[in-house]
């Protein structure tokens, strides 16, 4: 207590510096006159007497010294100091300072954009109280360990586990037809079934009216009711409360609107935010997989299940639990949960899942902006070290004076921190306009996929935190180096140099690291852009000119299965019609749409499985007999789809060439069937092999690819293609007034030209990250050779005496200019290897998460190499030359 | 050094504590001249000393401080212990008691004694 009361009047004092000295200078004299009177009282003479008084009373400074130790708080009070110090000695080199501050701004600032993507991706948290507590349970097979849950094992989950305090489901509906009044025709909006204590076990509490009660996902279909998210009731309903009771039509039906979400919780995805919840018991209405019964099959695996810990249950505890679950699952159910188990995986975990190429794209994408951001400190940490050399005479007095190392080391490292911290705030800046630009690339899409990355506090923080450590990385080294002076030789000149190899080390480190760091840089963003290019140039396998797309989902104007294809086959043969339309094709995807393709389970027949194994996985689409017509692809072997592919007919598939060499190798695959799901699962003949074509990304290995007949495979949502003989947009009335003649209600979705989707898909998205990787590698190499060129020219001009004796000696100018040469480029050759082990490095990573280039891109590195040495060879040239030419008498009065 | 500089300061702020409870507010001369007067050579040469003690005992809240004017109406700091540097006093004087009642009684002990 008495300790506290002391530092906090300590801390008062610094304010009250200047009254403190004042006051003890009066009493001390006050002292000393009451002293002196006493002394002449005792018969001294005045002369005598004050010199006794001040005799007694002691070393006044000594004193003064033990006062402010007192009073003040030693540490603050220097640091303060040398904060004063720095700045002013910080002010004297304007130039200097301004250079390091723009570097250290670009270095910080091209990385706190990033983070913040990396952030928004990997490390935010839930927006719900207590964000930690909340894992996600996932079901697992041998090839996926991400799958959902179906509503019934759900309901298992939830009545027989203790672990958490609560179990929640959600199931994203992204097309669900919304209209506010009952006449409007529906658009479309993205909707998520949740489980009745949704919003209750989060702990979200919504701003109007109530959550969800348990009661109502009880009945199928009973509760019409709705909670809207609190961006859609901005947009939709200008924020109007009175909307909290109302009744709008989600898929046609009235539903309740009971409640609007907080503005704290916009959904829990990063990409995607609900328009508004529904209890799962409403699944009926909405488009669930219409081969399955959502709340009855155990094997309709569609939700997502996630659930609140228990603060006194360990994530281990839960695992285990959870497993003897899914062991019960697969004795009670053996069909449906063969070799199928479940776990639960942290927000981290789900975030950083091995099937999604967003967070390794930005792994590769940090690990070069945390080069950037070294290049910049190396380059600081040169102009410091050189800086500090300058100083050498000044440190070299100040240690003779008697200042302690540490103490002359912290003020060295009080001047980084400020440079890094003015450095910081300009970063900000920076970063404040990366991500400005990040966030202006909309996403073209139904519905509106929202950009996660802004600037917020952890951006903040991070970027801080950043600065002080470059204020280290930068400080560290010079201030070390610069107070290991050698004092007779420091205060003799303004400039020494004792040849030491020790002194020149540090330097020369920093060259390397230079030279090998933006070699490195350069080499990843030039791959990137040759891997790019490369799978562009290998082509896509199909036409994708002259194409028009439109998507329907009939369920949005209520109607059944039968209906729906009844549907589809009519609008087929009726667009066919068209004047203009060459050919027309249904399909669930349309290949490179981003879209997830669905998968299918089958046994190859004939195929030994493994024995750990029930099924193998491919992707499939379902398309109609006009598919492989319309897209281009060419039929290898067999046929395509027919219109004699009915629903009563045997069933066939088309597989692509791929799939045929992966479980037919060297034997003709026509004829072969597969079975679905398992060994007993109903047989599919193959009836054709395709061509191979891109499916997922352009630049994707080639992957196994399974084609069902829609009329076997009734699937709701489909995309409709047109291939048309000239423009393709000019079909899109024609197509609009056949589709009024079947239904005028059912809106036409994401009418576009496939050109546009591609080139949105396929090459924008990688042309944005290649060109940020290129604008890396750019200020990388710029920053690089700025430092290069100013290390080198220093190094040069330090040896601008050295070198008029050389010359005054008779060396020739050439000598002089192979001397300093030489030495650029021993280090730059150096730097050469490090570097091209470096970007090996980086090449191999990128080619194992990003491309399938495969192999070691030659060009890339003769394209690089030589451009970076000629750079740097000239960083060496033109000082050695400035050197070279020198004359003795100037070179010798240079000091 | 360091050590003896450490009692010394510690004896002398429950000097100018103990100072200041009996003769009421005094100036850092007077409590000097008291403190000179009954501990002889203590403070006989380095009288400034005792400023660092009293700043110290101020900041701690066992003194209060404000100006009047000495004998020679001159502007003077004048010192006056408060509620807790006298609490402070009394324990500190316990304390001191019984440190050097210990001390004493080991100073006391003979060889005979221990056997």
């Amino acid at each position: 207590m008495r300790s506290l009361r002391r530092f906090l009047s300590r801390l008062a004092n610094l304010a009250t510096r200047r009254a403190q000295d004042e006051r003890l200078r009066e009493e001390i004299e006050e002292h000393i006159a009451l002293q002196t009177a006493e002394n002449l009282r005792a018969g001294l003479s005045p002369v005598e007497a004050r010199r006794q008084a001040m005799l007694k009373f002691g070393g006044v400074e000594a004193m003064k010294q033990d006062y402010r130790a007192e009073r003040g708080l030693l540490l603050i009070e220097n640091l303060l100091q040398d904060v004063r110090y720095a700045i002013r000695s910080l002010r004297r080199t304007p130039g200097l300072t301004a250079f390091v501050v723009i570097t250290l701004a670009l270095g910080i600032g091209m990385t706190s954009a990033p983070f913040s993507m990396v952030d928004a991706l990997i490390f935010r948290p839930y927006p719900v109280p207590q964000p930690s507590d909340v894992v996600t349970l996932v079901s697992t097979t041998h090839d996926s360990s991400f799958d959902g849950f179906s509503y019934r094992e759900y309901l298992d989950i939830r009545g027989k586990t203790e672990s958490y305090g609560g179990v929640i489901a959600n199931s994203d509906i992204r097309a669900v037809g919304f209209s506010a009044e009952p006449g409007a025709t529906p658009r479309v909006k993205g909707g998520m079934m949740v489980s009745g204590n949704y919003f209750h076990v989060l702990g979200v509490e919504p701003q109007l009216g109530r959550g969800f009660r348990e009661d109502e996902d009880q009945v199928p279909g009973r509760d019409a009711v709705v909670v809207l998210g609190p961006d859609f009731w901005k947009h939709e309903f200008a924020s109007d409360p009175a909307v909290v009771g109302r009744t709008i039509r989600l898929n046609g039906t009235g539903f309740t609107v009971i409640g609007v979400a907080p503005e704290t919780f916009p959904g829990m995805q990063i990409w995607w935010h609900p328009d508004f919840y529904m209890p799962l018991a409403m699944a009926g209405m909405f488009s669930t997989n219409p081969q399955k019964n959502f709340l009855e099959d155990r094997d309709d695996r569609e939700l997502n299940v996630q659930a609140r810990l228990k603060r006194s249950t360990t994530l281990q505890q839960a695992r285990n639990e959870l497993a003897v679950l899914a062991k019960n699952f697969e004795r009670e159910y053996p069909k449906l949960n063969r070799n199928r188990s479940a776990a639960v995986r942290t927000d981290f975990e789900m975030r950083t899942r091995g099937d999604d190429g967003n967070w390794k794209f930005i792994v590769v994408f940090v690990v070069l902006l945390l080069a950037v951001l070294l290049v910049a400190c190396t380059n600081v940490a040169g102009l410091l070290l050189s800086r500090a050399r300058t100083r050498t005479r000044e440190i070299a007095v100040r240690l003779a004076l008697g200042a302690g190392r540490f103490r002359l080391i912290r003020l060295l490292l009080t001047e980084s921190l400020i440079l890094s911290c003015l450095g910081g705030l300009g970063g900000i800046a920076v970063g404040y306009g990366g991500i400005k630009f990040l966030s202006t690339f909309s996403i073209p899409s139904e519905l509106p996929v929202t950009i996660p990355f802004r600037l917020d506090i952890r951006v903040l923080l991070a970027s801080l935190a950043l600065s002080v450590l470059s204020a280290f990385l930068c400080g560290l080294a010079p201030a070390l180096q610069s107070t290991r002076a050698d004092l007779v030789n420091g205060l003799k000149s303004t400039d020494v140099d004792v040849p030491g190899r020790k002194r020149l080390w540090g330097r020369n480190v920093l060259v390397v690291a230079q030279v090998s760091t933006s070699l490195m840089l350069l080499t990843a963003s030039f791959l990137m852009a040759r891997g790019f290019q490369h799978s562009l140039l290998e082509g896509i396998g199909f036409a994708k000119d002259h194409l028009l797309m439109a998507s329907f989902d009939p369920r949005l104007v209520q109607y059944n299965a039968a209906q729906t294809q009844q549907f589809y086959k009519l609008l087929a043969e009726r667009v066919r019609l068209v004047q203009g339309v060459q050919s027309a094709a249904l399909m669930q995807n349309p290949p490179l749409a981003l879209e997830g393709f669905d998968g299918v389970a089958f046994v190859p027949d004939g195929f030994q499985m493994p024995r750990d194994r029930e099924n193998f996985n491919a992707t499939m689409d379902t398309v109609d007999e006009g598919y492989f017509e319309t897209m281009g692809i060419p039929i290898l072997r067999g046929r395509g789809i027919l219109a004699s592919d009915t629903a009563e007919a045997p069933r066939v598939a088309v597989v692509n060439e791929q799939f045929a060499k992966h479980y037919w190798p060297g034997t003709d695959v026509l004829g072969k069937h597969i079975r679905l799901d398992n060994r007993a699962g109903t047989p599919v003949e193959i009836v054709g092999v395709a061509q191979t074509i891109k499916y997922r990304n352009p630049s994707e290995r080639p992957m196994d690819f399974v084609y069902m007949p829609l009329a076997q495979h009734p699937i709701a949502r489909m995309v409709l293609l047109l291939r048309s003989s000239g423009d393709p947009l000019q079909l899109v009335k024609s197509v609009k007034d056949v589709v009024r003649t079947l239904n005028p209600n059912l809106p036409m979705l994401r009418t576009r030209t496939y050109e546009d989707l591609y080139r949105y898909n396929a090459v924008e998205g990688p042309r944005i990250a290649i060109e940020m990787v290129g604008t890396m590698g750019a200020v990388g190499l710029l920053l690089a050779i700025a430092g290069l060129y100013g290390l080198v020219a220093y190094n040069v001009s330090r040896r601008t005496r050295e070198i008029g004796i050389r010359i005054a000696l008779g060396a020739a100018s050439s000598d002089v200019l192979r001397l300093v040469m030489g030495k650029g480029l021993v280090l730059v050759g150096t730097g050469t290897v490090i570097g091209l082990a470096m970007g090996f490095a980086v090449e191999q990573l990128m080619n194992s998460m990003l491309f399938n280039a495969g192999g070691v891109d030659i060009l890339a590195y003769v394209i690089v190499v030589p451009s970076l040495f000629l750079v740097t060879m000239l960083a060496a040239y033109v000082p050695a030359r400035r050197a070279s030419r020198i004359a003795p008498t100037q070179a010798l009065r240079y000091e | 050094m360091k050590e003896k500089t450490d009692v010394l300061q510690g004896t002398l702020a429950l000097m100018v504590l103990k100072t200041l409870d009996v003769l009421g507010p005094l100036h850092g001369y007077g409590i000097a001249r008291r403190i000179e007067q009954i501990s002889g050579d203590l403070l006989a040469v380095n009288q400034g000393t005792l400023y660092p003690v009293l700043l110290k005992l101020e900041q701690e809240g066992a003194i209060a401080s404000e100006w009047g004017a000495s004998e020679n109406n001159r502007r003077a700091r004048f010192y006056r212990l408060t509620r807790e540097g006298r609490k402070q006093l009394q324990v500190e004087t316990q304390d001191w008691e019984q440190t050097a009642a210990i001390i004493a009684r080991f100073f006391d002990v003979k060889t005979e004694d221990l056997s």
